[in-house]
Order: C-alpha cells, then sequence, then structure tokens
C-alpha cells in the first residue's frame, strides 16, 4: 500500500546493567542532527534520557495464543510502535532500550508476528553493549546474557580500557563461540561511529548473504548442556528440497525454543535460484533470492545458534537432505 | 508507477463526495466520535477538529503527539493522547486537563454519566462526577480497552488473558470479576443490550462471553486484525472489520454459537478496516483499506450503494451525526469527506 511505503527502521539495544546502553543512547541522539528519533525506554532506565521523544514501556512478554509454544512478543511495543506510526510527523528511527534482564527473543518476534508492525516498521539490528570487565561472569551467570550475545547483530566491547589485552582476547573468544556472525566492536564509553550501529538492516535475507562466517569445524570442546553455542554446515552436493522442509520444519516444532537464531542460503536440486532464510526460535523468514552469481561454486550454508545443540544430530539430519 | 488519473476524478466521484466537502489535511485521521449533531475528530498531530453543518472546522491544538483516543461526556469532547494527558474539550473548542500522566500515554477514555474514565498503563482511573480525585483500579497487565454497560453499572476492562469487570453495588461500591482466556485483549465493548461482551485479540480473532452464564466463544477464521467492530441494530447483529467484507455475527436469539455470519459487501479483494453502524438502521457503512467506504443493508446486501471512492489510505474513521444528516469518513493518508446523507429536497 502507499501509504506505508518507507517502513521505520526499529533499533534495539540490549546489555546489562551498567554495560552502557544509556551511554550509546544519548550519543546517538545527540550526534544524529537534524533527525527525529523515538526512545522507547523502560521504567528502570540507569539515567536520563535527552530526546523530546521519549516512551516509557513495561516491557510485557505476551504469550501468543496460536499454539507455538516459544512464540512471545513483546505487547507494549505492539501498542507503542502502531501508536507512533499514527504520527503526522514521520520519524527517521526508533529506539528501544531494553532492560539489563530482557530476552531479545520477543522483541524480535514482535517483527515477525505482528502484520501491523511488520508493515510499518522493521527491526533493524540488535545491538548488545556488553561490558568488557564483566562479561564472563555474567555469560557465566545469567542466562539472559548469553540470549543478548546470541541475538546480537553487533556486539559494543565496552569499557575495554579496563582489561589488559589477554582479557580481552579471553571475553572475545566467549562471544564469538556463542555467535561468530556478531560484528565485535570494541570501545570506551561507547564510542562508535554511528553508521556502524544504525541502518545495518541486518534482519533482510539480503544481509544473509553477506554471512561470511568462518566455518567452524564441529570439534567443541565439552560445553555446559546449558551453554549458549553455534553451529555451521556446509554442503557442496545440492539439497532435496522435500527432505530439507521436512528435516527442517520438524527440528523447529520439536527444538525452535533451544534454537535460538538460524539463518541460512541453500541450493536446492533443480531450482535456480538461491533460497535464503533467517529465523528466530519457531519464525522463519524465507524467499528465493535469485540466481546463483555466475563462475562462484553453489553451495548450502547453514547456521544455529542455540542451546544443547549438541543433542539435536545436526550434522546427520542435514546429510540427510542432500540429494541421492 | 502511477497513472494520472486526476483528469477522471471528478468523474468518478460519488454523489456524496460531490455533494459534500472534501479535505486533504495530510495528517492521519485516528479517531472520530459523534457528539449531538457535530462530529469530533482526532488526528496523529494532537489536533482535534469538529464539524457541524453549516460552520468551519478550525484546527484546536489539543494534545503535543497523536490523539489516541476519544470518546463523549453528553456534549464535551474526551481525548487521550501520547503527552500523556487526558481533555476535555467543549464544542466551542475550550479545552480542560482532567488527568496528566507525563511520559505514559493515555490508551482509551471513556464516560457515563458524567464520571470520566481513562487508562495509562496497567491501571483504570475513575472521576466521579464533583470529584477532584479519581478512583484508581489495578490490573495485571496495561489495559486494552474500556467500555462501560449502557447503564453505566459495568466497567469492562480487557487486558493480557482475559477481562476484568466492574460491577457497582448499590452502596456505590466497585467489585471486580475475572473473564479469563488465553491471549492479549485488546478493544471491548458490550451489547446494547448488556447480555454480551466481546473483545478483539491479538490473534485474529474476536472472544465473547455471554454474562449470564459466562458462557464464552472465539469467533475467528479472519485474516488481519480486527481494529473495528460495533454492535448493529439494538444488539442484533455484531458487524466486525479483518476480512475481505464486514462479517457481521447473528447476536439475537441464543447468538452466534453455531450459526453462520452474514459477509458483506464483497467489493473485491481489499480488507474491511472500518465498521459504523448506521443509526437506528439493520445497516452498515463499511471502510476499506483503500480508503473506498460503502453502505449495506445486513440483510439484504443487494441494497449497497458506494459513499466515497479510493483515496489509496486505510479508513480509519466513519462518523454518523446524531439526527442522521450527515457523515464523516477520515483514513490514514489525512483526507476527510463531510457530507450531508440525504438529497436536499428529500430533508
Amino acid at each position: 500500500m502507499e501509504e506505508t511505503n518507507k517502513q521505520v527502521p526499529v533499533t534495539v539495544l540490549t546489555g546489562f546493567l551498567g554495560a552502557g546502553k544509556t551511554t550509546l543512547l544519548n550519543r546517538i541522539l545527540t550526534e544524529q542532527h537534524g533527525k527525529k528519533y523515538a526512545v522507547i525506554v523502560n521504567e528502570f532506565g540507569e539515567q536520563g534520557i535527552d530526546n523530546d521523544l521519549v516512551v516509557d514501556a513495561d516491557e510485557e512478554v505476551f504469550e501468543m495464543n496460536n499454539g507455538c509454544i516459544c512464540c512471545t512478543v513483546r505487547g507494549d511495543l505492539i501498542r507503542i510502535l502502531s501508536g507512533l506510526m499514527k504520527r503526522a510527523d514521520k520519524l527517521d528511527a526508533i529506539i528501544v532500550e531494553t532492560t539489563g534482564l530482557a530476552d531479545p527473543a520477543p522483541v524480535a518476534q514482535t517483527f515477525f508476528v505482528d502484520q501491523d508492525v511488520a508493515d510499518r516498521t522493521k527491526l533493524d539490528a540488535i545491538v548488545t553493549v556488553a561490558d568488557a570487565v564483566h562479561l564472563s561472569t555474567q555469560l557465566t551467570d545469567h542466562h539472559e546474557a548469553e540470549e543478548q550475545i546470541a541475538f546480537a547483530d553487533v556486539v559494543l566491547l565496552n569499557k575495554i580500557d579496563l582489561v589488559d589485552e589477554s582479557g580481552l582476547e579471553v571475553v572475545k573468544e566467549r562471544i564469538k563461540k556463542i555467535n561468530p556472525f556478531a560484528k565485535i566492536i570494541n570501545t570506551t564509553k561507547c564510542g562508535v561511529s554511528l553508521n556502524e550501529i544504525l541502518n545495518l538492516d541486518a534482519f533482510s535475507l539480503k544481509r544473509v548473504l553477506d554471512v561470511e562466517p568462518d566455518f567452524l569445524t564441529s570439534d567443541h570442546d565439552h560445553e555446559h548442556d546449558d551453554d549458549v553455542t553455534s553451529l555451521s554446515f556446509v554442503s557442496d552436493t545440492p539439497l532435496d528440497m522435500e527432505k530439507f522442509q521436512d528435516w527442517f520444519s520438524k527440528l523447529l516444532q520439536t527444538k525452535g525454543q533451544d534454537i535460538l537464531r538460524t539463518k541460512g542460503i541453500l541450493d536446492f536440486t533443480g531450482e535456480s535460484d538461491r533460497y535464503v532464510f533467517q529465523g528466530v526460535h519457531m519464525l522463519m523468514d524465507a524467499s528465493p533470492m535469485g540466481k546463483w552469481p555466475e563462475g562462484k561454486e553453489r553451495s548450502s550454508r547453514l547456521v544455529f545458534i542455540g542451546r544443547n545443540l549438541e543433542s539435536m544430530n545436526l550434522k546427520e539430519g542435514f546429510e540427510n537432505c542432500k540429494s541421492a | 508507477m502511477k497513472a494520472d488519473t486526476s483528469q477522471f476524478a471528478e468523474l468518478d466521484k460519488t454523489k456524496f463526495e460531490q455533494r459534500g466537502t472534501e479535505f486533504k489535511l495530510g495528517i492521519p485521521v485516528t479517531n472520530a466520535v459523534t457528539v449531538g449533531n457535530s462530529i469530533a475528530v482526532g488526528f496523529g498531530d494532537g489536533t482535534v477538529r469538529i464539524f457541524t453543518s453549516g460552520k468551519s472546522s478550525e484546527p484546536i491544538k489539543a494534545h503535543k503527539g497523536v490523539v489516541l483516543c476519544m470518546s463523549k461526556d453528553g456534549d464535551n469532547i474526551l481525548t487521550g493522547g501520547d503527552d500523556g494527558r487526558f481533555l476535555n474539550i467543549s464544542l466551542d473548542g475550550k479545552i480542560s486537563e482532567i488527568g496528566n500522566f507525563g511520559t505514559r500515554w493515555v490508551d482509551h477514555v471513556t464516560a457515563n454519566n458524567g464520571s470520566l474514565v481513562c487508562s495509562s498503563r496497567n491501571i483504570v482511573y475513575l472521576w466521579s462526577p464533583n470529584h477532584k480525585e479519581p478512583k484508581l483500579f489495578e490490573h495485571n497487565s496495561t489495559i486494552g480497552g474500556i467500555a462501560f454497560d449502557t447503564k453505566g453499572r459495568r466497567l469492562a476492562v480487557s487486558r493480557y488473558g482475559g477481562v476484568t469487570l466492574w460491577k457497582k453495588d448499590y452502596s456505590n461500591k466497585w467489585n471486580s470479576s475475572e473473564l479469563n482466556w488465553k491471549g492479549s485483549h485488546n478493544k471491548v465493548i458490550f451489547s446494547p443490550d448488556g447480555k454480551y461482551l466481546v473483545t478483539s485479540m491479538q490473534e485474529n480473532q474476536l472472544h465473547f462471553w455471554r454474562l449470564k452464564d459466562k458462557i464464552d466463544s472465539a469467533m475467528s477464521g479472519y485474516g488481519a486484525k480486527i481494529k473495528s467492530f460495533a454492535f448493529v441494530d439494538d444488539s442484533k447483529y455484531l458487524a466486525t472489520s479483518g476480512a475481505k467484507e464486514a462479517v457481521c455475527w447473528p447476536f439475537d436469539g441464543d447468538g452466534p454459537v453455531g450459526r453462520e455470519p452474514i459477509c458483506l459487501p464483497y467489493v473485491g479483494n481489499k480488507l474491511v478496516t472500518f465498521v459504523e453502524p448506521f443509526p437506528n438502521e439493520n445497516a452498515i457503512l463499511t471502510g476499506l483499506s483503500d480508503g473506498s467506504v460503502f453502505l449495506s443493508e445486513i440483510e439484504k446486501a443487494s441494497n449497497t450503494i458506494i459513499i466515497r471512492s479510493f483515496t489509496e489510505f486505510e479508513v480509519s474513521a466513519i462518523a454518523v451525526t446524531k439526527d442522521c444528516s450527515h457523515l464523516l469518513i477520515g483514513d490514514m493518508g489525512g483526507n476527510i469527506l463531510w457530507t450531508s446523507i440525504w438529497d436536499e429536497e428529500k430533508k
């Protein structure tokens, strides 16, 4: 429809209390002159926000009554985003700051589930601010810290001036183990160029094509069952579409709660187009994305971030999808 | 790419568009409410305009941001905004502030017999006549909608997980009971006969309770969220948006369970975004996502006439004056049609 012309980008800022979310937020608001932002904050904000349009949110997580056990959305976001879209003045962007203990999944799922939200806004990226000093402890102690790293498109590793070089490497390794795709940016006091965190379009299928993770071999050290890790698979043999759909839909139905994020580019037998998808838990965005580039090898790539991945026989399941 | 159709525009106009006045304000219309023979309209820039036959309609600067909700109290207009203010506006444009909640939005407003009610977050605030301080009704989640029954003795508050029903006993004390149904409930209304309570949900469905025995059921099968629904012809039908036709559920007799709804007017592939009962008739005005509006008799769908042709913007408000002489249509592109309903000679 005409009036929907441009979806307003929504950037989600997550991170533990004290990591520097509000510092980053105020930096965005003061540096982006002439832009109109709406900022959605929670009531337990660390410090004042300097913006005309600040909306208080309650972080209400609603279960959808659609039989999908892990399908939760942020009810307050649906209400607030719908209200903001009625404004006469058009917004350049919306920034959502979550509380330190928030799980980013319901935020991301809101953009898949609510049609009005999806029509008028788009999730631009999840930016997680992490405290280089405390992240390791937080990851050990809190599920939420792992989830915030797992869902991140960008991890702003803040306060690096307070750790030594080897300490920094340890933290970075830990982040990469959870989420090999997140771009890690080292900062002190959230000093980052804003084009590294805004207008990234990180949730678009087009961006999945850019994903070039260093495909980890699956010789992981023994993990705690509960740790968030990632697994990646590559195949030069084309896949059978029916077999893949069968396996993948069953996998999400039964293990969707443990699978936090997925991304993939698929080469199906007999199809000239690349198939691209990305998902959050059980929700999936998928589409053919044009022909394979000429002169480049066709191959399928598949990435999972989640808990208990080792128990899902992912390698075997994926191998079985290969065309005979 | 769009063809230049402006040269044909005059030819395509309905008789209502030719007869009435069109305003191209470019500001999203968020609400409209009938106040006697005037219609008050709320906009996405915080202004309110009052349309009365023979008078001009100047913008009244009411809220800073969006007029989120509107209702009326006698001859006064009530508005709630995303500036956190709950306002009372007289027909001559005088504004008085009833409540102010700062950065918390006023999501819903209503009134009954001089009691003024609004909700912000999870709290309903009720100002009784001649009381300066409101009475507070707290709930377990943000409120999706509020509604009085016709007599004003019951106040329904929809929320996550169902509806809280507040009942005023004869010593004017409010007692609550819960009607639970899993999921998030938005707008809520009573049937005019007081027998039913209906909510729209975050899922593409409605839920209703028959109040005498608390029997409840879902009305589903919609392609989109149901943003607009209303009882028609006292309580005979419930007309609903959210599909490619206005879906009208029968609520006479034993209610809709096991009965088929009437769907009308089928005029193409566009989604119905707004339904408004035509007062005192078994008829509805149906607004579509392309801006067009039709008037149909529910039990005689062949009696359908076009009121407004398309504007490309979804219809977000329709209202008819109390004397049924004029109607107003507003859309999300800020286009308004204000027109008399009958030919001059028929008046």
